[in-house]
């Protein structure tokens, strides 16, 4: 029966394949970048086979490929109710649960995938990712929030967001209710980058820019505070830099961490933040 | 670089495709002033590397990955438009990430290089890969 199975020849006109040659097929293609060949090859491996470990493996990974979550936790699960031990079932799993925010979970699965392949440089990666995110300080007596009403936007700027590497937010300007979340989010992006460029042997990272469509968000950071500042996306790098250093330095003035008066840098644009008339100007 | 390698992007046909990612992390590795390149699928799967010795590919690759998917998630999570491309910028060097239809292009560079020159190669890249992955062949 198996044999026959294995040999299956399609009813519909396909090229007949065998399991191991329609999953060998499906690996190239998704070495190609070529998902959604590869995931057919995978449905066809599939059907003849619809309890083949490998084929739900590959089909996780290529949901999580095409950024659908829900279907790649399925099959994750489904290859460890197979194989409790799977380690990169286990993998594929954490890292959904901390793409969830679930770090507790991403915790434990990654301790369970090591405790039984301790070489495996990417659970470890993310296992010490996790950890530096746990053994975070707790955040220190609430500083005096400074008064983000005497920091002055450039005139092109959306949004500022004063916060620390620990997600709490500091100020906002304007004050939304997102900012909070904003400022979480922010911290979780740069913590991870701060990982990557450890892994890369760059060193500790200063500064970020980050565009979508919308919006080039210059950030600024020493590891503890962070100054965040969105301006239109068709700013000039070198510039949006200098708008965000002077943020960074009046910040550090109104929080009392800087010794001198912060530096002074040109602004982009005359500073004209629609509802914040400054009481005086910072720089 | 992109009138030619667009025009062999779309003349190439899907078999010689790894063929063709592989040359788009080596045309990026060949750039003033970076050290590494590499493509890796939002699953954390390196398609293509090219990085010094010194850097474990797997490991960079599956952070790089989890970035990618941060900045993806997160923005979903804010009802704003995903990341097309971000910069961070460390004591000894630039890492570039750009957000394509297979996963995300990473480039290691030098801490002085040129940043234009950079994004510039990666919209390149990125074009090229658009070109020669036709909607719904990466994403189905």
């Amino acid at each position: 029966m198996t044999i026959l199975r294995r040999l299956w020849t399609p009813r519909d006109g396909r090229e007949s394949l065998s399991v191991p040659d329609a999953l060998r097929r499906a690996e190239l293609r998704r070495r190609e970048g070529r998902y959604a060949e590869a995931g057919a090859l995978v449905a066809r491996a599939l059907e003849i086979d619809a309890g083949n470990l490998h084929a739900h493996l590959l089909a996780a990974y290529l949901h999580v490929a095409r950024r659908a979550t829900a279907p790649a936790k399925e099959e994750f699960h489904w290859v460890l109710g197979h194989d409790p031990n799977h380690a990169r079932a286990l993998l594929g799993l954490a890292r959904i649960a901390f793409e969830e925010r679930d770090t507790r979970t991403c915790h434990d699965l990654l301790r369970r995938a090591l405790r039984f392949y301790p070489e495996f440089p990417e659970a470890s990666a993310l296992l010490e990712l996790v950890r530096a995110r746990e053994a975070a300080p707790p955040p220190p007596v609430a500083p005096a929030a400074p008064r983000v009403e005497r920091l002055r936007l450039p005139g092109t700027g959306r949004a500022l967001i004063i916060g620390r590497t620990d997600g709490g937010l500091i100020a906002s300007q304007p004050v939304t209710d997102d900012a909070k979340d904003i400022s979480e989010a922010l911290a979780r992006m740069l913590h991870v980058a701060t990982a990557a460029l450890r892994r890369a042997a760059l060193g500790p990272l200063h500064r970020a820019i980050v565009e979508d469509g919308r919006d080039a968000v210059f950030t600024r950071t020493d590891g503890e505070l962070i100054v965040s500042l969105a301006l239109p996306r068709a700013t000039d790098p070198t510039q949006g830099l200098l708008d965000v250093n002077r943020l960074w330095s009046a910040t550090q003035h109104e929080l009392g961490l800087a010794a001198g008066p912060p530096a002074a840098a040109p602004s982009s644009t005359p500073a004209d933040t629609p509802g914040a008339v400054p009481t005086r100007r910072i720089s | 670089m992109s009138g030619t390698r667009l025009k062999l992007a779309l003349e190439h046909d899907g078999a010689s495709r790894g063929r063709h990612v592989r040359d788009i992390v080596e045309e990026l590795k060949r750039l003033y002033g970076v050290r590494g390149a590499l493509i890796v699928a939002p699953d954390g799967f390196v398609i293509a590397a090219e990085l010094p010795g010194s850097v474990e590919v797997d490991s960079l690759a599956a952070l790089a990955a989890t970035l990618g998917r941060e900045l993806e998630t997160s923005a979903t999570r804010m009802g704003r438009p995903s990341f097309s491309t971000a910069l961070f910028s460390a004591d000894d060097g630039t890492m570039f990430l750009a957000a394509s239809r297979i996963g995300y292009l990473v480039v290691l560079a030098e801490a002085q290089v040129s940043v234009q020159t950079i994004r510039t190669a990666l919209a390149d890249a990125i074009a090229l890969i658009e070109a020669a992955w036709a909607p719904g062949e990466a994403t189905g």
